[in-house]
């Protein structure tokens, strides 16, 4: 062993045997396809998030005066503003994507049945987390779209039965979008949540490694085949892979298509066609369907069921003794949640 | 239990001090031991439970809902059908009208131009005699009154604002916490 060698394993005593064997989980075969691996994607983006977020904070600035200008000089005079810019924004865009995606892959699985109830809900409370990651980011850009995309969750937030207007004013600083507005949305998007979803990322990592990854078998698998897989190097070779292509993906999107920016926030005057970003046009579908208070009331319930579904699953078993229930209520669901969104996008009002 | 004839009771009583002398001993300790520990627990509950509250009282906006009373004109400037435009701290114009003769504040309309639905800022569509708000499409009439969308299924009318006369003069109570469009309005 070099002097080096030496100097740090006198300091650092554990050995590569010793990683090795405390990450060497066995992986069932499964996860050799990637779409299988939509957790660890999030995972990877949300490092570069973190990374291009610290490096935006440098010159952004959480006030109405200046919030947008800091964000024109990002993309038009600091060098390769707009690519880090452009990541971020392309990052969170995937992110939320590639969390809906491993959130469908869990649920259409069954992954989240017994005893692995504790640790859906985690990654439900993670969804939350980061749409509202993705809502107070875009606020913080200060375009008229942000202005009013924040207004109207706000006054959405105002119409929850009890403690609707208390949030709506934690929310705000105020009754409406004030000077001091801007800042919480600020210190919600660049500390909050993002020490909530570390900490809720560690917990549901904790949770897969204590109950193991659900075993799934295909039928074209043949028996005498193992059945596992290493973790280390096997696995985390998938997981290089897929942040790999991720980087290119996110670099190309970046470069073909760069973070564009809107008239600045004018609270005078909400534009003729305002749209929300792409993850909440269901929503805001939902809203123009129905009053405001079935809207907020059913959004609730839904959101609440979504939490809840392990055991709701399980009575629904029980009651109609048919297994696949869930799948049946997923689909329905997901032609709801596309035929709204894609809805939402064709038309102007 | 009965005690045997032979033994001597002064020994018995002095016997049972000495067997139960460490469980009292142990008893009490214990408890005073749980007591602190349960004192300990109590103070930082308290402590941190009083922490917990000061910053949400301190997150909570300190001057929430607070309003000023301005001068809009005096009584004599509006005549029935006429209106007149008004700034409001924030810098929002909104439109103050005579309906009516008279020399109380009934007289008078001072319309919000905020959606009762989300908060949105509705317009005035001269082609379509409506104020619109294209956030969910609502509509209202002249009067505020709701037509179409979200806000004429709740029946939500466009807020009117508070107006008093006094001496004369009419005036109208505003809101003070705003974005103030002098630094955030400007269109880049």
């Amino acid at each position: 062993m070099s002097g080096i060698g030496k100097w740090l394993q006198e300091r650092i005593p554990i050995s590569g045997v010793q990683i090795q064997e405390l990450t060497n989980e066995p992986v069932p075969n499964h996860l050799k396809r990637w779409w299988f691996a939509l957790g660890g994607t999030p995972a990877y983006l949300f490092v570069v998030q973190i990374v291009t977020g610290i490096l935006l904070a440098f010159y952004y600035q959480p006030a109405a005066s200046t919030a947008f200008e800091s964000v024109r000089y990002i993309t038009e005079e600091a060098t390769f503003g707009w690519y880090l810019r452009s990541l971020h924004k392309w990052a969170a865009t995937l992110m939320i994507a590639s969390v809906i995606l491993h959130q469908m892959r869990v649920y259409f699985t069954s992954a989240y049945r017994q005893p692995r109830e504790l640790n859906w809900v985690i990654g439900m409370a993670l969804l939350m987390c980061t749409l509202l990651t993705g809502f107070t980011g875009y606020s913080l850009v200060f375009e008229q779209l942000s202005y009013w995309g924040a207004t109207v969750a706000a006054n959405i937030s105002d119409a929850v039965p009890v403690v609707g207007r208390f949030s709506k004013q934690m929310l705000l600083a105020g009754d409406s979008y004030n000077e001091r507005t801007l800042s919480r949305f600020y210190i919600l998007h660049a500390a909050v949540l993002p020490t909530t979803i570390i900490i809720l990322v560690a917990v549901h990592i904790a949770f897969i490694r204590m109950h193991g990854v659900t075993e799934l078998k295909f039928e074209d698998e043949p028996e005498d085949k193992p059945q596992h897989f290493n973790f280390f190097p096997d696995h985390i070779l998938t997981e290089l892979m897929i942040g790999l292509t991720l980087m290119i993906v996110l670099s190309a999107l970046a470069t073909i298509f760069p973070a564009s920016k809107g008239p600045k926030a004018n609270p005078m005057i909400t534009p003729e066609v305002i749209k929300p970003e792409w993850f909440f046009y269901v929503s805001f579908r939902w809203l123009k369907l129905f009053s405001l208070t079935f809207a907020v009331l059913s959004t609730g319930f839904i959101v609440s069921a979504m939490f809840l579904w392990p055991w709701i699953d399980k009575v629904l078993r029980k009651v109609t003794g048919n297994e696949d229930i869930s799948v049946y209520i997923g689909i329905i669901a997901t032609f709801l949640l596309v035929g709204l969104t894609v809805w939402e996008a064709a038309v102007a009002h | 239990m009965k005690e045997s004839p032979e033994a001597d009771p002064s020994e018995k009583i002095e016997t049972s001090k000495q067997e139960r002398q460490p469980v009292v001993d142990e008893d009490r300790r214990g408890f005073l031991g749980s007591a602190a520990v349960a004192s300990m627990l109590g103070g930082l509950a308290v402590g941190y439970g009083a922490f917990a509250s000061h910053a949400i009282r301190f997150l909570y906006p300190a001057n929430v809902g607070e309003s000023i009373w301005q001068f809009v004109c005096t009584l004599d400037q509006l005549k029935i059908n006429e209106s007149m435009p008004f700034t409001m701290p924030s810098g929002a114009k909104i439109v103050v009208a005579r309906q009516a003769e008279g020399e109380t504040a009934d007289a008078f309309i001072a319309l919000s131009s905020i959606c009762p639905h989300l908060g949105c800022k509705v317009h005035w569509e001269a082609a379509n005699d409506r104020f619109f708000c294209p956030c969910h499409n609502g509509a209202f009439d002249a009067q505020g009154a709701p037509t179409e969308g979200p806000p004429a299924s709740a029946n939500q009318y466009l807020m009117r604002y508070p107006l008093s006369v006094d001496r004369n003069l009419l005036l109208i109570e505003v809101p003070v916490d705003a974005v103030n469009v002098s630094n955030a309005g400007e269109t880049a």
